[in-house]
């Protein structure tokens, strides 16, 4: 038997279904994130057209002010306030808060820093994402 | 340097970035209307005025710094190897480096009136 033959790759490490829902914010964490680049590097290069004048400036905003464009904005504050919730989450739990007290590993080896509150945080992160995106809705297409 | 230092700048990176977001993201809500905000003129007005453009610039090298970073964490989880990781480490200061150059080319000119 080759060595590599119960080897999944990549498939194996994004499959969010074995491991519950800190695999899904791992990769939640990493596609918003890409995400959140691309927009900076497409906000920097869409902003750059305030030095070609006014009608250069007036026409880029007829391309991304458009109910499109708006639901990607939407978009774009959902990943942005996940990132942020769940980043802090993380920063703490690298910082050592809320992963419990070390312990002897007794059967069946629960692992403490993958606690409820962990879990509860998560949840709350997509909560909040959701709500400021309704939020973010409210302001785009209620004027 | 080391990762456990690159780390403590990524997370600095992020926190500052987080509070000049929420400034840079309320100067667009509330200054009258969303479309209002974006338009030539407040837009120029927000790039002339100097503690802002500041601000932009502050924003555009700590995220900057913060995304490419994340990149390259991402980029190094997939795959390891010296000559891969050093391509990686170097391709995102790269990016890093034209990013900063092209924004902060833009708020300078914008800043100083060169439209």
């Amino acid at each position: 038997m080759k060595r590599n033959d119960n080897r999944e790759g990549i498939k194996g490490m994004a499959n969010p279904g074995r491991y519950g829902i800190e695999r899904f914010a791992y990769w939640l964490m990493r596609i918003t994130g890409l995400g959140l680049l691309a927009y900076l590097i497409g906000h920097v290069y869409e902003t750059s057209n305030i030095i070609n004048g006014k009608s250069a400036w007036e026409n880029m905003l007829s391309i991304t002010q458009t109910t499109e464009g708006h639901v990607f904005l939407t978009l774009v504050i959902g990943m942005c306030v996940f990132h942020t919730a769940n980043g802090i989450r993380v920063m703490l739990g690298h910082g050592g808060y809320g992963v419990g007290k070390p312990a002897r590993p007794d059967y069946p080896y629960t692992p403490a820093s993958q606690n409820s509150m962990h879990k509860l945080c998560i949840y709350a992160s997509i909560g909040i994402a959701a709500l400021a995106m309704m939020y973010g809705l409210s302001v785009l297409f209620g004027e | 340097m080391r990762e456990s230092t690159i780390m403590k700048i990524h997370y600095a990176t992020a926190l500052g970035a987080v509070v000049l977001v929420a400034v840079h993201v309320l100067f667009r809500i509330t200054m009258g209307s969303f479309s209002g905000s974006l338009e030539y003129e407040q837009v120029l007005a927000n790039y002339k005025f100097v503690p802002y453009a500041v601000m932009l610039e502050l924003i555009l090298v700590l995220l900057s710094v913060h995304g490419f970073n994340g990149l390259r964490v991402i980029l190094l989880e997939l795959k390891q190897g010296r000559s891969y990781e050093k391509a990686v480490t170097y391709g995102c200061i790269a990016g890093m480096t034209c990013l900063v150059a092209f924004g902060s080319r833009t708020i300078l000119m914008a800043s100083m009136g060169m439209t």
